[in-house]
């Protein structure tokens, strides 16, 4: 290869470094008729891989031209890989020549069998990245001969060329991360690997890790953990969460010095980095002959999934000996298919249904406790009458019944089914679908037509056993099946399992999946309890393995694992899906689980956080709309305020490198739909269109989602970077709060009838005014006058002492001076003090909430304060308006009628501070002291503690008066 | 006591700002009748002093003599009892209450309190006056449904009540309700009004006012009389004798607005949104009603910015308050506002400089 044409390629390939496949493809043409090579290459790329990494190519360019720092890292790297590669690829070539000719017998076919089912369902495989991988290299394999040499070279240099950028590869890994590092420190608690996706991920054997056992630490230098959990299984590794005496490597590319690293060191585990873990999966492919560079480029983990297609595509209509292939491959499936079909008349969970106890997976103590009890079963209620007294119950088999509870899909009703077979027993079954209400009493002497009179009957069949002969009686066992279950229809159900229970004369298994339901309470008094857990994967990967076996089915235990999983425990299942699964394949592997079973994962509850965690996260923009519904209606109310609070935090994968505007626009839209999202609810809310829910939640929760995904970042020193609980109810609350007390504020002020502000204005125009008069002068003039002027002017305003709090609450704003401050505590308490002093005169003005003597309550309606206007423009005409008044009052609706009449003609009492001149309250002394009336309390407390000078309240005032 | 209530016009005869008004009202109720009024126009522009002066003309002093009453009501709405609570100001010939302070649920009040007040004649002793007034503050702020509620209330129980509604807005009152009564108009004040008024406190006080600096506080009251009789006072609080060129201070919560506005020119990020989120929750707690800080947030960043700008920033600015009364959370919306702006900004500022 001339060195023209490699640094051709590597100019394309500086932002595709991770997409060599296309042009691979496209290369097939100018590798098989080889003349001008160079010409259509330059022409395809740029259709081919337009569409898939716009963005990427965009900003690696940009890095290339502005960067001078880059393309000089790119020259020095460059410089040192040809060789290298030069000198791998002859070592692999052989390799592969000579395997080719040797294995190419022993391994084809099993490419072959991947290979329709990939192009039976090439949309699925896509999704994910090893999907990709393989469909690639199915493709490639016929074409590997011809190709490899045109194509290998170039390759290789445009691998390293993408990943140059950043570091240089394999070996120079170390220098890369220390520059890529420092940028990212912050980024909070794990960070992003320094040069995320800048690798190629090597493709090899599918079993080339079969029995190693990983565990990984810290921060790799490529993948992410969930990528490079995904290469390990795929290559039939085993990955655990802590390290033990059976790991074999810690996967790790820094010493963090953690709890794993201390522990390996101890145990003599080996390290390994990224590359060695690379290194190794690349070695095995080389030993094991499979179509070597080809995967090794599929790389890349999110590669568009329209561009492998367009591989397939392109390598179909181009290269005539894929499209034969492919042509030629199809029949040979449908043939082996249809061989298979005829076994598969029975479902494999009826075929495969255990025999012997010994088949069932897991819970094997519980069954053995349940083969007990039933065998001695009739020892030990039947004979009793026989033996006598003596031989009272006392172990384990005291109970007459057994309740058998846990998950579903364990095989409960199986153990229950296969112990009573094994002993003999005759099995009746009820289950939900009978109905199991009580039995009516008159027909259950045995007119039988009800179950559960048949019930009653079975569970009472002296008749049959008196005529028989004991040695040949037929036992009958009753399996009451789900009575968990019984409901509504099934009245007093549990009362009548109870009852016969009591009187039963057969063994009864009773199986529930959830004990500790409220239906059960009664009945598990009477029950031996058996709780069957879900088994371990292990397990159930051991007996799916027979069962694959015993079916010709090709897996690897590591996918096993992942399928019994993926169902929770639930062994039913994972045959049914195993079962589906070899319709279409015969050979299954770890990706082939996971992505079928991506979607069929059991109903779990999962919290609001797990919710939005997975909506924003990694995998973010890969889930399915249903699932994201699932997800976001997992806590309808919660969800979105989760999201609201932390989408900001999220630095959006969909967009690599980028100024600053790109995720400005995307924050901007994600807000909008927020917004959106509130809308919509409150249309759900108040006029109840309970219909637009799902609306709802995908303006609120998906959209933002899908937007934002990718890695959280914090904004904020010491922020943990977790999701965190959204802000607004907090706030919401406090904002209620503040409102109230404003409420407060405004309803005193305007019964000061100084003004009439609305609430709004009267905190955006009045409260600054008011504060700044309320506090300057305390700050500024000396104690006695400040305190007098500002007692005045609360009382101008009937404002109380929690008013004058609210307003410097409400004033208060973060990052600004308190506006309290420089107020000596001396005059704060002169104020107290001086308040309190003038209180008598207040308390009618600002009646609202004081409790009253006599009263244990405070009023539930609020007093009313009555009030006389002291204005000039009035006091001169006051006298007819006020004789006016007291003829005019109108008891219908004015409450204190007799407490605002005023006049000189009745005695009263007139309070009146010094102090607070504008308030002047005048009392009706004769009324007050008879009345029981409800508007009364307000003169009964005035003139109390006027006249017995009892109430510490109003002494002060009045004494003086007097 | 503040000067805005110590030199509050008392009657209408009284009025300076709008006399024209005033005499009009006041030949309209020399008959001892009037048909139900609706006040509207911008804060601070006198709608309630004319009302309260309305009311005393009609009924006399009587009218002042109010008592504040703070009442829970039962409401039976179907299968259950809503309790609303609700204040009201009342003497014996008017009932004054904010309707819109019940939220949501403003409906009750329409449908339950207004009605039954209405229904209950005043049981006049002189026989002068066969209806009693009730004055709904903030009609604007109703929703739909109560003030579709509200317009048969208000013809069929005309005969014994009339309903005096203010508020700021009439656009946001139906069709409906604004042909059933008098739509009365209160301008906001122009400059020279506040001017003149400012003069007449300045000389009832004894101070020395000059005219450059009452001119200064009428440009920054927004024309709203109230806010510069407000400004007035503190301004003397600062600092008397005035100088020419005296600062005047603004509100703790304007200034607040305007640093936000500084901290988003400065810089568009996610960061700086975070942190624009915290003070705006800051503001809504300290009961600043949202409408208000999207309309200074806006004014303020106009300031800061391009020509080219200023309309597609007042574009999303009218789009998202619109927004915000469609929906509840406030937050949300001024939050969006504020992304979008940084986005725009963002761009702009890239596209202009690189």
């Amino acid at each position: 290869m001339s060195d023209i044409r490699k640094w051709f390629i590597k100019q394309h390939d500086k932002g595709n470094g991770h997409a060599p496949k296309p042009e691979k493809a496209s290369q097939v043409v100018p590798a098989s008729e080889k003349p001008a090579p160079t010409t259509t290459k330059p022409s395809k790329q740029p259709v081919e891989q337009g569409q898939g990494s716009a963005g990427r190519r965009k900003t690696s360019k940009y890095f290339a031209t502005n960067t001078s720092e880059f393309s000089e890292k790119q020259k020095q790297a460059d410089e040192g890989k040809p060789e290298k590669s030069q000198a791998k690829r002859k070592t692999s070539k052989k390799n592969d020549d000579d395997d080719d000719n040797d294995d190419d017998n022993d391994f084809v076919p099993s490419s072959e069998k991947n290979k329709p089912a990939e192009v039976i369902s090439p949309a699925k495989k896509l999704k994910s990245a090893s999907g990709k991988g393989i469909s690639l290299k199915s493709v490639d394999d016929d074409e590997e001969d011809d190709v490899d040499e045109a194509v290998k070279t170039p390759l290789k240099g445009s691998g390293r060329g993408g990943g140059g950028r950043g570091t240089g590869t394999g070996s120079s890994g170390g220098r890369g991360r220390g520059g890529g590092r420092g940028g990212f420190m912050n980024f909070g608690e794990r960070k992003e690997p320094p040069n995320k996706g800048q690798k190629e991920v090597p493709e090899g054997a599918p079993d080339c890790l079969q029995g190693l056992t990983f565990v990984i630490s810290g921060t790799l230098d490529s993948l992410e953990r969930e990528e490079a959990e995904d290469l390990i299984k795929r290559h039939g590794g085993r990955v655990t969460g802590s390290v033990s005496k059976k790991t074999n490597y810690l996967l790790a590319d820094e010493d963090i010095g953690g709890r794993k690293s201390s522990k390996a060191k101890e145990l003599g585990t080996a390290f390994l980095t990224e590359d060695g873990l690379f290194d190794m999966i690349r070695a095995s492919k080389k030993s094991k002959l499979v179509p070597g560079e080809s995967k090794k480029a599929a790389g890349k983990t999110d590669l568009p999934v329209a561009r492998s297609k367009q591989v397939k595509v392109e390598a179909n209509s181009i290269n005539d000996q894929g499209g034969k292939s492919l042509v030629a491959k199809g029949p040979a499936k449908d043939a082996k298919s249809k061989r298979l079909d005829p076994q598969k008349s029975l479902t494999w969970t009826e075929k495969y249904r255990p025999k012997v106890p010994n088949d069932i997976v897991g819970n094997q103590s519980n069954v053995k406790q349940l083969h007990d009890w039933l065998a001695c079963w009739d020892e030990h209620f039947l004979h009793m009458g026989h033996k006598g007294k003596g031989k009272k119950q006392n172990d384990s088999g005291a109970k007459k019944a057994v309740l058998i509870s846990g998950p579903p899909g364990i095989g409960k009703t199986t153990s229950a089914k296969l112990v009573s077979q094994m002993l003999g027993y005759q099995i009746t079954e009820v289950n939900a679908s009978d109905s199991r209400g009580k039995a009516d009493s008159k027909i259950a002497k045995g007119v039988g037509g009800n179950t559960s009179n048949s019930v009653k009957e079975l569970v009472n069949n002296e008749a049959l056993s008196v005529n028989m002969d004991r040695s040949k009686r037929s036992k009958a066992v009753l399996i009451m099946d789900e009575v968990d279950g019984m409901s509504a229809g099934d009245r007093g159900g549990v009362a009548d399992l109870i009852a016969s229970i009591k009187i039963s004369k057969i063994p009864i298994i009773c199986i529930c999946n959830d004990r500790y339901s409220q239906k059960l309470k009664s009945l598990v008094n009477y029950c031996l309890l058996l709780n069957f857990r879900k088994p371990t994967k292990q397990q159930m990967a051991k007996r799916l393995m027979q069962i694959a076996s015993a079916e010709g089915l090709k897996v690897n235990e590591i996918a096993l694992e992942e399928l019994a999983d993926r169902v929770n425990g639930d062994i039913r299942m994972a045959l049914n899906q195993l079962q589906y699964m070899s319709l279409s394949l015969s050979v299954i592997n770890y990706d082939d689980v996971r992505q079928r079973l991506l979607s069929s994962a059991k109903d779990e509850d999962i919290s609001p956080f797990t919710a939005v965690d997975k909506l924003f996260g990694y995998n973010g923009g890969k889930l399915r709309m249903d699932e994201r519904i699932d997800l976001s209606m997992s806590d309808p109310d919660l969800v979105p305020l989760i999201i609201q609070e932390n989408y900001i935090n999220y630095r959006p994968s969909s967009i690599s490198k980028d100024d600053g505007v790109k995720r400005m626009n995307l924050i901007a839209r994600a807000a909008e739909s927020i917004g959106d999202g509130d809308i919509v609810n409150v249309q759900i809310r108040r006029y109840r269109q309970w219909q637009l829910s799902q609306a709802g939640t995908l303006a609120s929760s998906i959209i933002p989602a899908a937007l934002m995904h990718g890695q959280r970042e914090i904004l904020e020193q010491g922020e943990r970077n977790f999701n965190k609980f959204g802000g607004w109810l907090g706030k919401n609350s406090t904002m209620g709060k503040n409102l109230r007390l404003l409420e407060d504020v405004h309803v005193h002020v305007r019964a000061s009838l100084e003004c009439n502000t609305d609430r709004t204005s009267l905190r955006t125009d009045y409260l600054p005014v008011l504060l700044k008069q309320l506090t300057d002068p305390l700050r500024q003039l000396s104690k006695d006058v400040a305190v007098q002027k500002v007692v005045e002017l609360m009382d101008a305003y009937s404002l109380s002492q929690e008013d004058f709090d609210t307003v410097v609450e409400l004033s208060k704003f973060q990052g600004h001076p308190n506006p309290l401050d420089g107020i000596l505590p001396a005059v704060k308490a002169a104020l107290t003090k001086a308040y309190k002093q003038g209180s008598s005169s207040r308390v009618v003005r600002a009646a609202d909430l004081i409790t009253l003597p006599g009263l244990k309550k405070a009023p539930k309606k609020r007093i009313a304060a009555m009030l006389e206007p002291v204005d000039d423009s009035i006091a001169d005409e006051s006298g007819e308006p006020l004789a006016d008044g007291e003829e005019e009052e109108n008891p219908s609706d004015v409450e204190d009628a007799d407490a605002i009449v005023t006049g000189d003609k009745k005695p009263q009492l007139d309070l009146q501070s010094d102090k607070s001149k504008g308030i002047q309250v005048q009392l009706n002394l004769k009324n007050a002291g008879n009345s029981t009336s409800k508007k009364a309390p307000t003169t009964t407390k005035a003139r109390g503690s006027g006249s017995t000078e009892k109430g510490g309240r109003g002494s002060g005032a009045s004494k003086r008066k007097r | 006591m503040l000067w805005v209530d110590k030199y509050r016009p008392k009657t209408l005869d009284k009025v300076i700002v709008h006399e024209d008004i005033a005499q009009n009202l006041k030949k309209l109720v020399s008959e001892q009748d009037f048909p139900h009024l609706l006040f509207y126009g911008p804060p601070g522009s006198g709608k309630k002093t004319l009302i309260m002066g309305l009311l005393k003309q009609m009924f006399g002093p009587g009218a002042d003599k109010v008592k504040i009453e703070n009442k829970v009501w039962k409401i039976d709405a179907g299968s259950r009892t809503i309790d609303i609570e609700l204040t009201t100001l009342s003497s014996s010939y008017h009932v004054e209450l904010n309707p819109s302070d019940a939220g949501f649920q403003d409906r009750y009040i329409v449908q339950e309190i207004i009605k039954e007040m209405a229904k209950s004649r005043p049981i006049d002793t002189k026989g002068k006056k066969g209806f009693k007034v009730l004055v709904l503050n903030e009609v604007d702020k109703l929703s739909r449904e109560a003030q579709h509620s509200l317009r048969r209330t208000m013809e069929k129980y005309s005969a014994s009540c009339r309903l005096i509604l203010c508020c700021n807005s009439s656009s946001k009152v139906t069709e409906a309700v604004r042909s059933r009564c008098l739509n009365v108009r209160v301008n906001a004040p122009t400059e020279e009004q506040i001017i003149k008024v400012l003069e007449f406190v300045g000389k009832k006080e004894g101070l020395q006012l000059p005219a450059n600096f009452a001119a200064h506080i009428a440009a920054h009251s927004n024309r709203s009389l109230r806010r510069a009789l407000l400004s007035f006072e503190t301004c003397r609080v600062q600092q008397y004798p005035f100088s020419e060129n005296q600062t005047v201070a603004p509100m703790d919560w304007e200034q607040y607005v305007s640093e936000i506005a500084t901290d988003i020119v400065q810089e568009q990020s996610p960061k700086r949104l975070y942190l624009v989120r915290g003070k705006l929750y800051e503001l809504l707690v300290h009961c600043i009603p949202p409408e208000i800080i999207l309309k200074k947030l806006l004014s303020e960043l106009l300031k800061k910015l391009d020509a080219d700008l200023k309309h597609e920033v007042t574009h999303w600015a009218a789009y998202y308050e619109h927004r915000m009364r469609l929906g509840q959370k406030a937050i949300f919306h001024l939050e969006a506002f504020v992304a979008k702006f940084m986005s725009i900004y963002k761009g702009f500022l890239i596209a202009a400089f690189g």
